[in-house]
């Protein structure tokens, strides 16, 4: 099936398509809206309806299958090659030695026809991502093998003796380091656990107590004020279904060069997260979540995923201590500390100076109130290790040779208390390390230091 | 009062004097639009439409009292800026109210860009742009002098590609 131009799954076109044939139907609908069903459909009004409606449908048809006649790929040993389009031609290609890892994703339609696209993570720079959809869903997944197999062989790693040529069955030619499908389950997240974790959101709090206070107004005869209500409940509502849709039924595993995820409600997707990749950390602890010992953990990542998302890449949604300690074991193996464990659990969980961080002094106080005993930062040989929040605790790993810059910073109210914050600034996405109000001396010879460390490497 | 940002302020580069009268410039422009927005309700006074006083009043001053406490800090705001050129890192210090210092190792620097607006450009200054891989991480010094912002240029991507290899 490689080394030779092939086409896509014929459905392709309609998983994008299908719009257009909705938007016909919709606008027959809406410009005969004052008509009965039954004028509708009868007498000489049914026949013209069938034959602009059929004429409609052939043309949406003939661009399908023209669209589709025109998409092909092809898979050699150095290089993967899509081409499509009919009068704007675009010829895409990857070097295989540079593809970083492949994403198998789904989108609704598409998983309901049982088809699945190849997102490539290129690293040469190039700005526009090498996608190839649709295909089977299990052909997607063995030209995903083959081509990361490939992948590995070009770059010298252990090259397979001989590429296997998909016709055998993968698990025969799957032993470690060629094909990372199987790894050792990392975490997986409960239906339940995650909606469990969803509820206990402030989101979500103030999302039903709005939908209360609107079943209350509505009950007791006021209904001015409905209206104002009624985006605050879109909008939840929105922010609900898309966390449920980016979490559910995640799974993460550990392949040889890092982890392994696969989620989603709607559109599922999974996403290989190599560790070399990850430039930043980020453990979140909600609120209410701290008495169950929750936390969500996100990475900025270079080249994974697409980047016109402005978002943070998902490594676990909801999990315990111990499922962080995993996840982070593996994205971030050398904390650069000994006892890795129990510092993990003092910046994430305890807070406090256990460890040697560095926490706000007291005349913080007046500043931010509640977080000034929590707040505070360490750096260890390999990391830095910045934490803050009151109720709600955020703490953010990044590694020295990963940040970018650091910014030192002091407002008036600042100054007059001798006090600094300090940002540390790393690519890939928003996890950013904030250091809040800490002695301003110390900040001062922190910035320094630091400076000199992410320098040196 | 000892702080981290009075640490060594001598030993900062300043960006040029003339950026003060582009800055005020700027500024002069700046409030002119705005003054210009706030009087539509004295305008139409004159013109006969009925106007409450106060509203006629009220958004002159407020712009006139915002803008002059914006010309109060403004030299000081110029007389802030700095950088400095260091073994690995640039620093780049800036404000007055909330100072801010950052440091971009050498070997982190993706490009450089110097550029200049036509105001710029009449007072022979010009703005470098040094990018990293993030996009918080970008240090920009403006109110260079033409010719200082493209040596600094050189000096960077040369540092840049040093570090490099």
């Amino acid at each position: 099936m490689t080394d030779q131009w092939q086409r896509v799954h014929p459905a392709s076109p309609f998983v994008r398509g299908w719009v257009a044939i909705v938007g016909l139907a919709y606008i027959y609908w809406q410009n005969t809206n004052d008509l009965t069903l039954a004028e509708r459909l009868s007498g000489e009004r049914l026949r013209w309806t069938v034959v602009i409606g059929a004429g409609a449908l052939l043309v949406v048809l003939v661009f399908y299958a023209l669209s589709w006649y025109f998409t092909r790929y092809m898979i050699t040993p150095s290089h993967v090659y899509v081409n499509s389009g009919m009068i704007f031609r675009s010829q895409k290609q990857a070097r295989i030695d540079r593809v970083q890892g492949i994403e198998v994703a789904q989108p609704l339609v598409a998983r309901l026809l049982g088809l699945a696209e190849l997102h490539f993570d290129v690293a040469d720079g190039s700005q526009s991502m090498l996608r190839l959809s649709f295909l089977r869903k299990a052909d997607a997944q063995q030209l995903r093998a083959l081509i990361l197999d490939r992948a590995h062989a070009a770059r010298g790693g252990q090259a397979q003796p001989d590429v296997p040529e998909t016709e055998q069955a993968p698990h025969d030619v799957a032993p470690a380091g060629a094909a990372p499908e199987t790894g050792v389950l990392m975490a997986k997240v409960p239906h339940g656990r995650l909606l469990a974790s969803l509820f206990l959101r402030m989101p979500t709090i103030i999302g039903l107590l709005s939908a209360l206070a609107l079943g209350i107004m509505t009950l007791s005869g006021i209904g001015g004020m409905v209206a104002g209500l009624i985006p605050a409940l879109l909008a939840f509502g929105g922010w609900f279904y898309k966390e449920l849709n980016n979490s559910w039924n995640f799974s993460a595993a550990a392949t040889d060069t890092g982890l392994r995820v696969s989620r989603g409600l709607a559109d599922t997707r999974q996403q290989s997260i190599p560790a070399g990749r990850v430039q930043s950390i980020q453990v979140t602890s909600p609120a209410l979540w701290r008495l169950l010992g929750w936390y969500r953990v996100e990475v900025n990542a270079l080249g994974v995923g697409s980047q016109e998302e402005a978002q943070n890449l998902l490594v676990l949604p909801v999990g315990d201590f111990d499922a962080v300690a995993r996840v982070m074991g593996i994205l971030l193996p050398d904390l650069g500390v000994e006892n890795q464990r129990k510092v993990l659990f003092t910046a994430i969980n305890s807070g406090g100076e256990e460890h040697g961080f560095t926490l706000s002094p007291q005349r913080a106080r007046p500043l931010s109130p509640g977080a000034w005993k929590n707040q505070g930062f360490l750096a260890t040989d390999t990391t830095v290790i910045t934490r803050y929040g009151w109720l709600a605790r955020v703490t953010a790993f990044t590694a020295h040779n990963r940040v970018q810059g650091l910014m030192l910073r002091q407002g008036p109210l600042e100054r007059r208390r001798q006090l600094a914050g300090l940002r540390i600034y790393s690519a890939g996405g928003t996890v950013t390390g904030y250091i809040q109000q800490v002695d301003a001396q110390i900040a001062g010879k922190f910035f320094e230091e630091q400076s000199r460390r992410i320098a040196g490497r | 009062m000892e702080s981290p940002m009075e640490r060594s302020p001598n030993d900062f580069r300043p960006v040029a004097p003339e950026y003060f009268t582009v800055k005020l410039i700027g500024w002069a422009l700046n409030t002119a639009l705005y003054l210009l927005i706030a009087l539509v309700p004295l305008i139409l006074r004159l013109f006969g439409v009925q106007t409450p006083n106060w509203l006629a009043i009220a958004p002159p001053l407020a712009v006139l009292l915002v803008a002059l406490l914006v010309l109060r800090l403004l030299r000081r705001r110029v007389r802030a800026l700095g950088y400095l050129e260091r073994e690995e890192d640039l620093v780049v210090r800036s404000g007055v109210m909330w100072r801010k210092q950052l440091v971009i190792p050498y070997g982190r620097m993706q490009y450089v860009e110097v550029t200049s607006g036509p105001l710029e450009r009449k007072y022979g200054l010009c703005k470098l742009t040094l990018n990293t891989a993030s996009g918080s991480a970008t240090a920009v010094i403006p109110g260079l002098g033409q010719r200082t912002g493209e040596d600094l240029r050189e000096r960077l991507s040369a540092a840049g590609e040093a570090k490099m290899l």
